[in-house]
């Protein structure tokens, strides 16, 4: 195999199939090995394969979010360079590669051979994982505080060397863990991560070897090139047309908008989000741009089918415009946790909003548009401490096929919960209901699913710190169908008394307590037929 | 009874599969085989049909019926189950719904709900509740369990399940329902009886099953064993999901536990056919028509904890099988892109692959048929064409297919048709590193068995690119899911959740699990006693570090107390299995017992011996010298012996390339490969080392 002759037809399904099995094997090792609930029980993480100038040619699919992200990761390692064999490179900076601060980063550089002498070479590729710590430190546990700026969420990594040469830099990791609530459990999900890192970086030298080296860096461009034609035809499929639409983050009495005009022009598409609100100080929503970009990826990657191949090729006939400081592409020193898990549902929800006027009879009326993310956590006095973070599902919108599936996670997300008999056990609290919320989706045609309700009640003091969104506004129906009921976050305290805790919180439970989180339903779709 | 399991003389081991019913006889030193449609609207009927055309008379008659079978998996699969209600403890009604509420493919915009086994007005809540400790929290109000029971029945219910939170710790409150669920004859299932094990949407989802499946299986195995008896036959077994058998009364009383009796009927009998040419260590390759299981095998049928269908997660022991959509009915195309898939859609049995005659999409079988290693080429002369001739394969409807593919191949057939094969193979080459490489096993050091009817066609290509040193073809590769019915011990085995940390002097704690262990072990124990026979118990805990949530099941060196050095013991086992799977280990870490778990296993018929030696030889052998015919290896044409697999003899070989006949499958010795008979009938391809 030379560069010279194109690929064959199956030869390039049978580098699609090498390359992704890489990402998918270290998955499935990382989720297997990792320490904390949130890795190996919900699945919060994901892989990637990089060719060596640092483009994504293999993704497995687990957390779409991640989706335009890990490109910029390895981007921005690569500012490291030169890299040795038995390198490993890690980050969360959100503005130097990273998304929010618990999504922490490894990124290997990968050689023909584990051994070389002092001479410097080049490598052949990368491989990457990154998984959602419980907790990085900062004001809350759970690093998912209700924050003003960036360091009151955690601990900042730009990227450094975790690993040189295949020696583990002990002062870097003891860092890391000591700023976390749980250090025993960070060094346990970071030993996993790495242990993910190398078998990646293994399987990517065996592919080397099988196609050769040449052989390889011609089917990771026929693999990025096969991405690309395959997107074009998705994109000349949608007809073209300037189509606008905005929807608003709740903060604040007016909200923050989120402003877009998708222009589709033949075989390419541009989502431009000038004219969105500025970044905000009041509160973690914003979203640094490749939060933004992996949205408008994850849209686009809903268009194709399942045979399209999760690289990065796929996006290069997509334009992403997110302009200066705004709410989808902050900067230094914004806090920018929620931008990931909430304002990334809510880009979605626009980014659909303004497709569904081109795609009528492809797209759904808005799901529940939020993560729900709860965090609770606590410090037992000269111990670890603990920090459990958890998201809840909700209604997906109701859409041309079909009623809107209920308490199921949508769009961004897609992590398991934690069985209910998994937590007395670990953690100073029970679930003691744990059930659809019945009629909460959006009437229509086809109707929007219901939310969930799930109820915590505490037997000891914990840290309680709430990121939700869609708890005043509700998710949209389309094209007549009603919206979905808001969700709702209460508090009834041991002694009776209930509060509203709004969509974001930051309180302290004891004893007795019940936390209780309502999700929203998903939008209906179309208004009921007109009878006969 | 007269006839304990090692005594058997005559057993007859019958898988039923969607299409076809196929039929092992073992009389002690010879076997029959036999293979006729299934009769999907009565599964029964092909059996006992099937075991009329044997002709057997009345001396001959099996005294052990081992039956693989899809009853269940069906039954789960077209939603054909009993009218089912389920209880569940107050705020927990629709944990069956929500699930671990993902959905499966993450760019679904439309996520479907897969359709439920438990109707909504079916669900019923018990407001009494357990603490996690296992303590009841909330007493039942005297006559809940029979007042929801009435409702249940009110509403239609066929049978009941009743999964409450922490009922693994203590089963009291769900047993307030056997009273009045047996008075009013419902089929119930209880979570503690049928999956003592902690995280409720599997408990829960495992028990529906169960009772979903129950009332059916139930009927079906009665009137089965019924129509055996009247045949002579006494005793009936059904292979279940972990590759062991289970008595009539076990199988309807858990029938959720032979969800995946058909595959675990195949694995097992290439465990029992490579076995007796002292192979243990094994990759199986199961190719049929849509889709191929792989497992790998290492000294015994290897088992998960679970098996997931159709969006449920089933607790129970199931063969460790990794399945992909490619088989012989996979059909080619072009995508969008511009990359070649094979699969996962399938021509199936019908239309079929393209030279079946009726279907028009190119399928692997029919890429095979252009290569010259299928039909009118490979059997020409002697009535080529699958099932020895009585199935002709129409080569030029095979070349017409491919046309539509052709131009992306320089117009050259055989190139697109050995594209499309290298596509499968690739397919089936990653199930099988998902199997091996990914779990820290090097193919190079087992043995690939290939079965089905079109795991040996390929069983070469693969071996190649794995590296595998050798390929054993058993005897009757279409039809050995029957011999592993045939040959399946009886299994039991049963888990308990216990939810504790390990620190090995505590004494009260060996003592707690040494308990458990003596209650599971004797739950199992007594589900296959019968006099004169022989039960081997193992006992394993399940173990994890603190904050994991797998566990590894470690077995305990003997039946011994756990005592201080027992517990250090299984501790540093668990340390040295987990460094094997996952590449580390952490001595100092903290390390709980998640459960504890017994098996047991009473032997089944002792396996053929040198009989198989002639089976699948149903033809007359060959006259005269081999024939030749041209068939296409990565765009080479080669000339290619054409033998039948009978007419090699134990001790006889025949080098690559070359076609290997037989009336239930071919296989394909490649270049470079050669191919003997052993003397117990298997086929060993090698590698001689030959350039290809």
């Amino acid at each position: 195999m030379t560069g010279e002759r194109p690929l064959s037809a199956s030869e390039l399904a049978i580098a699609e199939a090498a390359l992704s099995a890489i990402a998918e094997e270290m998955g499935e090792a990382l989720g297997r090995t990792a320490y904390s609930p949130n890795i190996k029980e919900r699945r919060d993480y994901s892989c990637a394969v990089f060719d060596a100038s640092g483009r994504m040619v293999a993704q497995a699919a687990h957390i779409p979010v991640h989706l335009g992200a890990m490109p910029t990761a390895v981007r921005a390692v690569l500012a490291l360079a030169p890299f040795r064999p038995g390198d490993v490179l890690a980050l969360n900076d959100p503005f130097l590669g990273g998304t929010h601060l618990p999504d922490l980063t490894t990124v290997a550089p990968v050689f023909t051979s584990e051994h070389t002498g002092a001479k410097t070479e080049t490598p052949i590729g990368f491989v990457a994982t990154r998984a959602h710590h419980a907790d990085i430190g900062g004001m809350a546990p759970g690093s998912m505080p209700v924050a003003r700026e960036l360091l009151q969420e955690g601990l900042v990594v730009p990227p450094l060397r975790l690993v040189a040469a295949g020696e583990p830099s002990e002062a870097a990791l003891a860092l890391i863990a000591h700023n976390s609530r749980a250090p025993g459990e960070r060094r346990g999900d970071l030993r996993a991560q790495l242990a993910a890192t190398a078998l990646g970086a293994r399987r990517m030298q065996q592919a080397a070897r099988r196609f050769s080296e040449p052989g390889l860096r011609a089917r990771t461009e026929a693999l990025l090139a096969y991405g690309e034609r395959t997107m074009r035809r998705v994109i000349a499929g949608i007809p073209d047309g300037r189509y606008e639409a905005q929807d608003h983050l709740e903060v604040g009495d007016d909200g923050l908008a989120i402003r877009l005009a998708l222009t589709v022009d033949g075989e390419r598409a541009s989502f431009d989000f000038t004219g969105s609100d500025p970044e905000t100080a009041e509160s973690s929503l914003n979203a640094v741009a490749a939060v933004t970009r992996s949205a408008c990826y994850y849209v686009m990657r809903c268009l194709t089918g399942p045979d399209a191949p999760a690289n990065e090729g796929c996006y290069r006939p997509v334009e992403v415009v997110v302009g200066e400081r705004s709410v989808v592409s902050a900067g230094r020193p914004r806090a920018v946790s929620a931008g990931n898990v909430e304002t990334s549902q809510r880009i979605v929800d626009v980014a659909l909003a303004a497709l569904a006027r081109a795609l009528p009879d492809q797209i759904p009326a808005a799901s529940q548009g939020t993560m729900n993310n709860v965090t609770i956590g606590g410090s037992a006095p000269g111990g670890e401490g603990f920090a459990y973070y958890e998201t809840i599902a909700g209604g997906a919108g109701g859409g041309p096929r079909r009623a809107g599936r209920s308490g199921v996670h949508t769009h961004m997300t897609n992590t398991m919960n934690t069985p209910v008999e998994a937590l007395p056990l670990a953690y100073p609290f029970e679930v003691e209901r744990y059930e659809l919320r019945r009629g909460s989706g959006g009437s229509g045609r086809h109707a929007g699913g219901d939310g969930l309700v799930r109820e915590y009640r505490f037997r000891a003091e914990a840290t309680v710190t709430l990121v939700s969104e869609r708890r005043r506004w509700a998710p949209p129906g389309l094209g007549g169908g009603r919206p979905g009921r808001p969700g709702r976050n209460t508090l009834r305290r041991a002694d009776g008394v209930e509060v509203d805790l709004g969509a974001r919180a930051e309180t302290q439970v004891g004893p007795g307590d019940l936390l209780r989180i309502e999700t929203p339903g998903g939008g209906g779709w179309e208004g009921p037929e007109p009878s006969p | 009874m007269p006839d304990g399991g090692t005594t058997t003389r005559r057993v007859l081991g019958v898988d039923v599969g969607g299409t076809f019913t196929d039929f092992l006889l073992w009389d002690g030193d010879s076997i029959r085989v036999h293979k006729r449609p299934s009769t999907p609207d009565d599964p029964s009927r092909s059996v006992l049909e099937g075991l009329d055309e044997l002709g057997l008379a009345a001396s001959e008659t099996p005294a052990l019926v081992v039956h693989g079978t899809t009853v269940a998996t069906n039954t789960v699969l077209e939603r054909r189950g009993a009218r089912t209600a389920l209880v569940t403890t107050e705020g927990m009604r629709d944990l069956l719904v929500i699930g671990r509420q993902t959905r499966p493919d993450i760019y679904a915009l439309e996520p479907e709900s897969p359709e439920p086994i438990v109707a909504a007005e079916l669900t019923f809540e018990l407001r009494a509740r357990l603490t996690p400790a296992g303590e009841v929290g909330v007493e039942a109000a005297p006559g809940e369990a029979a007042e929801l029971v009435r409702r249940a029945l009110e509403g239609g219910a066929e049978s009941l399940a009743v999964s409450l939170l922490y009922s693994y710790a203590n089963p009291a409150l769900e047993r307030l329902f056997s009273e009045p669920a047996a008075e009013r004859g419902l089929y119930l299932s209880l979570s503690s009886q049928v999956s003592p094990e902690y995280r409720e949407v599997e408990r829960t989802a495992t028990t529906a099953l169960n009772s979903y499946v129950g009332p059916l299986m139930g009927r079906y195995l009665e009137g089965l064993a019924r129509g055996l008896a009247r045949r002579g036959s006494p005793r009936l077994h059904i292979v279940q999901s972990d590759g062991g058998a289970a008595g009539v009364q076990r199988a309807s009383r858990l029938p959720v536990a032979t969800l995946l009796s058909g595959p675990a009927a195949g694995v097992s009998g290439a465990v029992a056919a490579a076995r007796l040419s002292g192979f243990d260590r094994l990759l199986t390759l199961d190719m049929g028509g849509t889709s191929t299981d792989v497992a790998l095998c290492d000294g015994g049928v290897p088992t998960r904890p679970d098996l997931e269908i159709d969006g449920l997660t089933a607790r129970t022991p199931t063969v460790d099988v990794h399945t992909v959509g490619a088989g012989g009915g996979s059909i080619a195309r072009i995508d969008p892109g511009g990359a070649l898939r094979v699969g996962p859609h399938s021509a199936g049995a019908d239309p079929g692959p393209a030279a079946y005659g009726r279907g028009r999409d190119f399928t692997v079988t029919d890429a095979q048929v252009v290569l010259g290693r299928l039909g009118s080429g490979g059997g020409r002369g002697r009535g080529g064409g699958l099932l020895g001739g009585a199935m002709p394969l129409d080569e030029r409807r095979a070349r017409r297919a491919v046309s539509g593919l052709v131009h992306h191949f320089g117009g050259d057939p055989h190139r697109a048709a050995q594209a499309v094969v290298d596509v499968a193979v690739a397919n089936m080459e990653r199930a099988l590193r998902v199997v091996s490489v990914q779990r820290g096993r090097d193919p190079r050091e087992f043995t690939l068995v290939a079965f089905g009817g079109a795991g040996p066609l390929h069983a070469c290509t693969l071996a190649e690119a794995l590296e595998v040193p050798r390929v054993l073809i058993p005897p009757a590769p279409g039809v050995l899911a029957a011999l592993g019915a045939g040959a399946a011990d009886l299994t039991a085995e049963r888990a308990r959740s216990v939810l504790k940390p390990l620190a090995a002097h505590d004494h009260a704690l060996g003592a707690a699990l040494g308990a458990a262990l003596a209650e599971v072990a004797r739950e199992v124990r007594e589900e296959l006693a019968e006099p004169g026979a022989q039960v081997d118990l193992s006992r394993a805990l399940d173990l994890r570090y603190r904050g994991q949530s797998y566990e590894l099941t470690v077995e305990l060196a003997d039946d011994g107390a756990l005592d201080e050095p027992a517990l250090l013991g299984a501790r540093s086992r668990f340390d040295a299995l987990h460094e094997r799977r996952f590449a580390h280990h952490d001595p100092g870490a903290p390390v709980e017992v998640v459960a504890v778990r017994a098996r047991a296993r009473r032997a089944g018929a002792p396996l053929l011996g040198g009989a198989s030696a002639r089976a699948g030889s149903r033809g007359p052998r060959q006259q005269g010298p081999p024939a030749v015919t041209p068939c296409w290896f990565d765009g080479r044409r080669l000339d290619t012996t054409v033998i039948e697999r009978a007419s090699l003899g134990p001790g006889e070989s025949v080098e690559g390339p070359a076609i290997l006949t037989q009336l239930d499958t071919t296989t394909l010795v490649t270049p470079g490969w050669s191919a003997s008979c052993d003397p117990h009938g298997n086929l060993l391809l090698e590698r001689t080392g030959g350039a290809r």
